[in-house]
């Protein structure tokens, strides 16, 4: 689904990913550990197309050249990114906002759009699904909301969206326990045959509730080791002085 | 220039019906238009706006023909919709219709004053107004009267239009615990003509007066619209500017706070694309106890246009307890796009509670970039972002028929 190979990437003539390589098969799921700064953010960022970075290398979305698409082209075609911090849009409504995304991406896809009414019943099951406040809905998009309503937030959009590759960048940082399981509840319901996720995370714990198929470490701009959840583990314990 | 303006004025002063004592006057004004000629960014209030140039490079000279003799017929496909509403309609420069249908007959007089003559601001185009206004009427709510509908102003020109310069001037007065909303609507099919507007508003106590100016659709006028307001003791005037339609516009408002506990609202749009320039200019005069002011100004400029805003509070050495605020911000979509801020304070008391501020950038990438993320264009991310940056002065609106007007007009969705 997703092949990286030998990524670099420089922001203001500084260095970040120094040839990484990653390979993404339908339905895996991937998890990313690495230090402060590692560049985990980066790549995300690269993988949805935003602007501003230097590169080389190649990353094929099922066999499609990613850098030959626009940002809103590969949410099309199904990747998604759950923000490490969620945008806060000033006057514009959440619900709006949702229902432009989704139809957007239906459009694309070929399915028909949602008309109002389908539409909040669709984001009303959602929401209650991941417990979350619907009210919220009607306010403006992430304005006003706790860390943790942002992160939920993007979880509620992945649900919508229903992508084939989701990235999850940091979208524990700031969960309670509770909210903690209902997010990985969403990601389990979507996890199937065909659906892959790139997570990122600094906590074990995540892990313990959404089983990844392979923790890979990043470290000076490339992945040092890859293992099964195992490592997450090991990491916990030890710290990532061991990979230096 | 003498020349042909004293032709033009000789000419059509004709078919004014004045005594020649108001042919008097308004050779007198027509004399000190034609020294001081049109204002020029060498006048402070005209530096970020040189109308002299302007008017030269788009008109030219001025002329003027008879455009008062013969009616226009009234074109109802331009009326608003949905909306029941009192109305006033000029084409071009001529009042065709004054209906007050919805109210109370006697509860409102329709004065006519073409005799009298504007005193409220001093620039040139104050001189140009009073020579050759034709028609002026005032009109007056009596004590207690709330009307029941808006009344929309229809400011109409067409093809067919002569003159090159369009003088209009109505006066309100409203009395005690009256209460009036006027939507002027712009609508110009004529092309590079000089509308030149001035409207003086009386407000007696608890009187509320609520303005909203639409200059929305696309034309190539150049317009200048003077309000001055005078507001008694509990009264409450809101004026809500949306700029936008027409190549250059000037809305000056002036607001004299005479009496306790008195209040303005000052709120507006300048929403501009290719090479347009507009400019708002306020000045409020605190000039009593306990009065307080408010003014929220945003602007959306594409391509080569320019806004500017020029806002003053002045609060003399009586007015303690003054409240006054203004806030401007600007996004720019072009390199080529520029906003001017003038914001000025001139305070003379000590109890008085006075902030300004401006700021101008551009779209935030990053918030592009999450929406685009979520499947959106880059052109459907910009239309949200524009128009939730425009939301909250449009909240500012207090009638909500007109607010969903408003919003209607520059595509809000709710
Ligand atoms: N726009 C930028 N300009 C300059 N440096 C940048 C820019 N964006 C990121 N960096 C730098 O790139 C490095 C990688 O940042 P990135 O956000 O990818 O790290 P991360 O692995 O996500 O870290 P964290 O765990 O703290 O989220 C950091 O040193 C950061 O300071
Ligand atoms: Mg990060």
């Amino acid at each position: 689904m997703l092949k990286i190979n030998n990524l670099n990437a420089t922001i203001d003539n500084k260095s970040i990913l120094k040839g990484f390589s990653l390979n993404i098969n339908p339905g895996e799921v991937h998890a990313i550990m690495g230090p402060n700064g590692s560049g985990k953010s980066t790549l995300s960022n690269i993988l949805s197309g935003k602007k501003g970075y230097e590169t080389s290398g190649e990353i094929l979305f099922e066999g499609k050249d990613l850098f030959e698409l626009e940002t809103e082209e590969r949410a099309h075609k199904g990747i998604f990114l759950a923000f490490q911090y969620p945008l806060e849009i000033p006057g514009v409504n959440t619900n709006i906002f949702l229902k432009t995304s989704l139809n957007a991406i239906r459009k694309a896809r070929g399915e028909k759009e949602l008309d109002a009414i389908e539409f909040l019943k669709l984001v009303k099951e959602k929401s209650k699904d991941l417990k979350f406040d619907e009210d919220k809905l009607n306010r403006q998009l992430n304005v006003g909301f706790s860390g943790g309503e942002k992160k939920k937030n993007e979880i509620l959009q992945m649900s919508l969206l229903a992508p084939k590759l989701s990235i999850l960048d940091e979208t524990d940082s700031g969960l309670d326990i509770d909210a903690l399981k209902i997010v990985a509840d969403g990601v389990n319901t979507l996890r199937d045959k065909k659906n892959s996720f790139l997570i990122i995370t600094h906590y074990q714990r995540l892990l313990d509730y959404i089983k990844p198929d392979f923790v890979h470490v990043l470290m000076n701009g490339k992945i040092v080791k890859s293992g099964g959840p195992d490592l997450a583990i090991e990491l916990e314990n030890k710290g990532y002085e061991n990979f230096n | 220039m003498k020349e042909q303006l004293q032709k033009d004025f000789n000419n059509i002063i004709k078919d004014f019906s004045l005594s020649q004592k108001d042919i008097e006057i308004k050779k007198f004004f027509l004399d000190n238009f034609i020294n001081r000629g049109f204002p020029n960014k060498k006048e402070e209030d005209w530096k970020f706006s040189d109308l002299n140039q302007i008017i030269r490079k788009n008109i030219g000279e001025l002329s003027f023909y008879s455009d008062y003799k013969s009616t226009n017929k009234v074109d109802t496909s331009i009326f608003v919709d949905g909306l029941e509403h009192n109305k006033i309609v000029f084409i071009n420069g001529r009042i065709e219709k004054i209906d007050f249908d919805y109210e109370k007959k006697d509860q409102i007089e329709i004065i006519d004053q073409s005799e009298t003559i504007n005193e409220f601001n001093n620039n040139s185009l104050s001189d140009l107004n009073n020579a050759f206004t034709n028609k002026s009427f005032k009109i007056l709510v009596k004590e207690g009267y709330q009307l029941a509908k808006p009344l929309i102003v229809y400011h109409t020109t067409n093809t067919k239009i002569w003159s090159k310069n369009i003088n209009l001037r109505l006066d309100f007065e409203l009395n005690k615990n009256s209460s009036l909303r006027i939507v002027d609507l712009f609508n110009d099919t004529s092309e590079k003509n000089f509308l030149n507007i001035f409207y003086n508003f009386e407000l007696k106590e608890n009187a509320i007066l609520k303005n909203y100016k639409i200059d929305k659709f696309e034309n190539k006028n150049i317009k200048y619209s003077f309000n001055n307001i005078d507001q008694e003791k509990n009264s409450i005037s809101e004026t809500f500017i949306l700029s936008s339609g027409s190549n250059f516009v000037k809305n000056e408002i002036n607001c004299n706070l005479k009496g306790k506990y008195s209040s303005a609202f000052v709120n507006g749009i300048l929403s501009l694309n290719n090479d347009k320039h507009h400019e708002i200019r306020s000045i409020i005069n605190h000039l009593t106890e306990n009065t307080k002011s408010y003014q929220l100004i945003k602007s959306v400029l594409e391509n080569s246009s320019k806004a500017a805003y020029q806002g003053k509070i002045f609060v003399n050495s009586k007015a303690q307890k003054t409240d006054g605020y203004q806030l401007s911000k600007a996004i720019l979509l072009n390199k080529d796009s520029e906003f001017n801020a003038k914001p000025e304070l001139e305070i003379y008391a000590d109890d008085v509670k006075c902030s300004h501020g401006s700021a101008s950038g551009s779209l935030n990438e990053d918030s592009i970039f999450y929406l685009m993320s979520r499947g959106l264009s880059y052109q459907q991310s910009r239309e949200l972002l524009i128009n939730g940056f425009l939301l909250d002065v449009v909240e500012k609106i207090t009638d909500s028929e007109i607010k969903n007007l408003i919003k209607n007009l520059i595509g809000i969705k709710e």
